[in-house]
C-alpha cells in the first residue's frame, strides 16, 4: 500500500471526505501523510499578497500567517492526526494549486495523492486563465495514482473489500489495471474488471451490442487475465450504456469501495475534458473513492 | 536622521536583509521609516550634475507647457482630467523642482515624488509621441525613479524586487538548482505526450538560447513546457542556460541602475558562454526592453546590440509560421471575437506591431479579429505597467488605471484578449477580477499549441 500520501486539502468541508480516507489509510497501513495546502496565488509580480482561501480577503503571506493557517489545519484534523501512525507533516505554499500539488508530489516522491474533487474555487479569478480543473490537471500529469473523494459519503469505512477496475483498453488503462491488481492483492479483496460499451447518442443493432460485449469480455480475460498470476478473486463484466452511469451503477451493485480507472493524457482541450470526461463524472457521482492512474511509475 | 533598518539608501544585497524587509507586513515599518529618512541633498545634486545629460536638461527647459501631452496620458484620462495629471506638469513639478532647487528638497517632497513617479506614470512612453518637441516623460520618470531609489524613496515591493535580482539573480527566489530542476520536471511531465521532448540546459553552440521570466519557473512552469513543445515541433536546436536564464528586470522599474546592468551582464554572459546563434526571450514586454532594447546601453555595448541577435517571442513565432516550421490547422483557428493587447515595451519601444498582427492572421479566422482603438504604437498601457501592478500601496490607483483598458476591450466586444506580455496578462487578469466584465485572456503559446498540426513522427505511439 502507499507508503507516502499527499493529502491536498483546502481545509474546508469539501475536502473532509478526502481527509478521512487519507487518515484512515494512514492508520490502517502505517502510511506517512503530508498535509498539503495552497494558501493562495500571489497576485502580480513578486507581490506577497494572496487571497485567503476561506474569507477571500487579501492577506500578506509571511511566517506568522503561514503558522496561523497551519494551526487551523492542525485543529481541523486534530483527532485524526493523533491517530496517524506513520507521521504527519505539513507543506503550505502559495501558487497555482495543481502546479504546486504536482511540484510537491514530485519533490517528496509520494506514492498517492488524495484530494477532494472540488474546492469551489474553479470559478475564482486566480484560476480562470488556466483551463480545466485542478483535479483534471493533477490527474493528467501526476506520476503517481490520484485518489479523489468527492463526497463525505464516499469516504470508505475502513479497508478495501471490493475493487472495481474500469477499462477502455487504452495504454493508461493498463497502468490502472496494475494498480487495481496490486491493491486487490495487498488488501486481499475482490476485484471486478469492467468495460462499459459507450452507446450514448448512437443507435446500434442489439446483435452488434451483444457481439461487442462478448468481444470486450474476451479481451479483458486475455489482456488482464494473463497478468493475474495466482490472484483468483476476480470477475469480468461488460455492459452497454453511458460509461460513467454504468460504472457508478455497477459500483453500487457490487458494493465496491474503490474504483480504479485511467485518466487520458490525450485530451488536449481540458475545458471540454473537464465537463465531459467519464472520470470526472464518476468521481462526482460515486459513493466510494476513485483512483485515477495515468502513468506507470508508481503503480 | 540616520537611515532606517528597512528603508535606507542601501540596496538589498543579502538574503538576510531581503527576508527582513519581506517580513515587514505590507511595508508598514518600511514606510514609517521612510517618513524619517534624511535626504542627502548634496549627493542628490552631485548625482544630477553627473548623470543628467543634455537631452533631459533640454527637455526640461524647452517644455512649452502647451498641454498637448494631456490627452495622450491614460492616467490623465481616467483620473478626471485633473491638471495635476498632465504629463508635463507631473515631471516639471517633481524632477523639474529637484533640479530647480539644486537638490535642496525635503523628505516630504521626495515622498510626493515617489507617489507621482510610481503611481501617476507607468513609463509607457505614449506621451512622447504627441509632444511637438518630442519630449518623453516616460524616459524622464525613469531617470527620476533612479534618483529616488538612490535616496531610499522607492516603494517597498520594488525595493524587494530589486533585492531579489541582487540576491537570487531572478525577480523571485528561484535558485539555479530550482530552475534546472524545473526544466527537467517539465520535460519529464510532457515527454509522454511529446516523445523526444527535451529542455536542454547549457548546450553549447545551439541555434537558439531561450530566456524567460522568473515567474514562469516559480508559478507557471507550463509556460516553459509550452515553449519547449513549440521549439520541439518546429525542430529547433535550442537550449536554456543554467545561469543567466532570467531576463526580467524589476530593477528597471525600481530605478536600481547598477542592478539593471548586472541583470543584463548575467544574460549576456550566458550568451558568451554558450555561443548560441541567437537568443529568444519569452512573452514578456519589460524583459525584452531591459535585455534587448536598453540593456546593450546599460552594459556599454558600442553597437547598442546584444552579443547575438535577440528576438522577442512574437518574432520567433511569426518566423516559425512563415517558414512552415509550425503549421496551423485552419479548422482550429479562433472563431470568436478576439482582440490583441499591444505591449508598450516591445510594440511602442521596438515597433513589433505588425509582427503580432501577422500572427493573428494565422491563428484567427478572418473576420473575428477586433482592433482596440487606438492600437499599435498608439495603444494605451495595460494599466499596470512600470511596476504599478505589484505595488500594494498604489493598488487603488492602479485599479482606476485599469479603466482605460477596460473601456478599450469592451468597445471591441471581444471576450478573448491575446496578451503576449506577462505584465499585460496580469493587468487584464486583475481587470477581470476587479470589474468582472466576462473576458478571458491568453498568451500566444497555449493558443498555438492547441491549433497547430503535429507531424505524425512527433505524435506518441498509440
Amino acid at each position: 500500500m502507499s507508503k507516502k500520501i499527499l493529502l491536498a486539502t483546502t481545509g474546508s468541508p469539501a475536502s473532509f471526505g478526502a481527509a478521512r480516507v487519507a487518515f484512515q489509510m494512514a492508520k490502517r497501513y502505517g502510511s506517512e501523510i503530508i498535509v498539503f495546502h495552497v494558501i493562495g496565488l500571489p497576485t502580480k509580480a513578486y507581490s506577497q499578497i494572496v487571497h485567503d482561501v476561506r474569507t477571500g480577503d487579501e492577506v500578506q503571506v509571511d511566517d506568522d500567517y503561514k503558522s496561523w493557517v497551519e494551526d487551523e489545519l492542525r485543529n481541523t484534523y486534530a483527532r485524526q492526526i493523533e491517530e496517524a501512525e506513520g507521521g504527519v507533516s505539513f507543506v503550505l505554499t502559495t501558487g497555482v494549486p495543481h502546479r504546486e500539488i504536482l511540484r510537491t508530489a514530485r519533490s517528496e516522491d509520494v506514492d498517492l495523492i488524495i484530494m477532494g474533487a472540488s474546492s469551489g474555487s474553479i470559478d475564482h479569478i486566480d484560476y480562470k486563465g488556466y483551463t480545466g480543473s485542478t483535479l483534471q490537471k493533477v490527474a493528467k500529469a501526476a506520476k503517481c495514482p490520484v485518489m479523489t473523494v468527492h463526497r463525505e459519503s464516499a469516504a470508505y469505512r475502513g479497508g478495501f473489500n471490493h475493487v472495481l477496475f474500469c477499462t477502455d483498453f487504452s495504454k493508461q488503462a493498463n497502468h490502472a489495471f496494475k494498480y487495481a491488481l496490486n491493491t486487490a492483492r495487498e488488501c486481499d479483496c475482490d476485484m471486478t474488471m469492467f468495460h462499459a460499451l459507450d452507446v450514448g447518442g448512437k443507435v446500434l443493432a442489439q446483435n452488434e451490442i451483444e457481439d461487442r460485449l462478448i468481444e470486450a469480455r474476451k479481451r479483458m480475460r486475455s489482456l488482464y487475465g494473463s497478468q493475474m498470476g495466482d490472484f483468483k478473486n476476480y470477475d469480468v463484466e461488460a455492459w452497454e450504456g453511458i460509461p460513467y452511469m454504468e460504472i457508478v451503477k455497477l459500483a453500487r451493485e457490487r458494493m465496491a469501495d474503490l474504483i480504479v480507472m485511467a485518466h487520458h493524457a490525450g485530451e488536449s482541450d481540458s475545458d471540454e475534458a473537464r465537463l465531459g470526461s467519464t472520470l470526472e463524472q464518476v468521481i462526482l457521482r460515486a459513493s466510494c473513492p476513485v483512483v485515477s492512474v495515468n502513468k506507470p511509475d508508481k503503480v | 536622521m540616520p537611515e532606517g533598518t528597512l528603508c535606507n539608501k542601501q540596496p538589498i544585497n543579502t538574503d538576510e536583509q531581503l527576508k527582513l524587509v519581506l517580513n515587514d507586513k505590507g511595508g508598514k515599518q518600511y514606510y514609517a521609516e521612510m517618513e524619517q529618512l534624511d535626504v542627502d541633498t548634496e549627493k542628490l545634486w552631485n548625482t544630477i550634475q553627473k548623470t543628467m545629460k543634455s537631452r533631459l536638461k533640454t527637455w526640461l527647459e524647452i517644455c512649452a507647457h502647451c498641454g498637448l501631452c494631456s490627452e495622450s496620458c491614460f492616467l490623465y484620462q481616467v483620473n478626471g482630467r485633473k491638471p495635476e495629471q498632465v504629463p508635463s506638469y507631473k515631471i516639471q513639478s517633481t524632477l523639474g523642482e529637484i533640479v530647480k532647487k539644486k537638490g535642496q528638497v525635503s523628505n516630504e517632497f521626495m515622498r510626493h515624488c515617489m507617489d507621482v513617479a510610481w503611481s501617476w506614470c507607468t513609463c509607457c512612453n505614449r506621451c512622447g509621441q504627441f509632444c511637438p518637441h518630442g519630449i518623453d516623460m516616460g524616459v524622464m520618470f525613469s531617470y527620476l525613479r533612479g534618483l529616488l531609489y538612490s535616496q531610499g524613496f522607492v516603494p517597498w515591493e520594488l525595493k524587494i524586487g530589486s533585492g531579489m535580482h541582487r540576491v537570487y539573480r531572478a525577480q523571485m527566489d528561484v535558485t539555479t538548482e530550482d530552475w534546472v530542476e524545473t526544466c527537467e520536471w517539465m520535460a519529464e511531465e510532457n515527454e509522454e505526450e511529446w516523445p523526444g521532448l527535451e529542455i536542454p540546459v547549457d548546450k553549447e553552440g545551439a541555434d537558439i538560447m531561450y530566456t524567460c521570466n522568473a515567474r514562469e519557473p516559480k508559478h507557471y512552469p507550463e509556460d516553459l513546457a509550452e515553449a519547449a513543445i513549440l521549439f520541439h515541433v518546429a525542430g529547433e536546436n535550442w537550449t536554456v542556460p543554467s545561469e543567466g536564464w532570467e531576463q526580467t528586470s524589476l530593477s528597471m522599474f525600481a530605478g536600481d541602475w547598477e542592478c539593471c546592468k548586472d541583470n543584463v551582464e548575467n544574460v549576456y554572459a550566458a550568451i558568451e558562454r554558450l555561443k548560441p546563434k541567437r537568443a529568444i526571450g519569452t512573452e514578456c514586454g519589460h524583459a525584452h526592453r531591459a535585455t534587448v532594447i536598453e540593456g546593450p546601453y546599460w552594459v556599454g555595448r558600442e553597437d547598442g546590440q546584444p552579443p547575438v541577435p535577440f528576438m522577442h517571442y512574437v518574432e520567433w513565432l511569426l518566423e516559425a509560421l512563415e517558414t512552415g516550421k509550425i503549421k496551423i490547422d485552419p479548422a482550429k483557428r479562433i472563431k470568436e471575437p478576439v482582440t490583441l493587447q499591444d505591449s508598450c515595451n516591445y510594440v511602442r519601444n521596438q515597433g513589433l506591431k505588425n509582427v503580432t498582427r501577422k500572427i493573428i492572421e494565422y491563428i484567427v479566422e478572418p473576420g473575428y479579429f477586433r482592433e482596440m482603438a487606438p492600437n499599435k504604437e498608439y495603444n494605451y498601457c495595460c494599466g499596470g505597467g512600470g511596476g504599478f501592478n505589484g505595488i500594494g500601496k498604489y493598488r487603488p490607483q492602479r485599479n482606476v488605471a485599469l479603466l482605460k483598458k477596460l473601456q478599450q476591450i469592451q468597445d471591441t466586444g471581444a471576450k478573448l484578449v491575446i496578451a503576449p506580455c506577462h505584465n499585460c496578462w496580469d493587468a487584464i487578469r486583475d481587470l477581470e477580477e476587479e470589474y468582472e466584465i466576462g473576458i478571458r485572456w491568453s498568451f500566444l503559446k497555449p493558443l498555438v499549441i492547441n491549433m497547430m498540426i503535429v507531424p505524425d513522427h512527433l505524435k506518441p505511439e498509440e
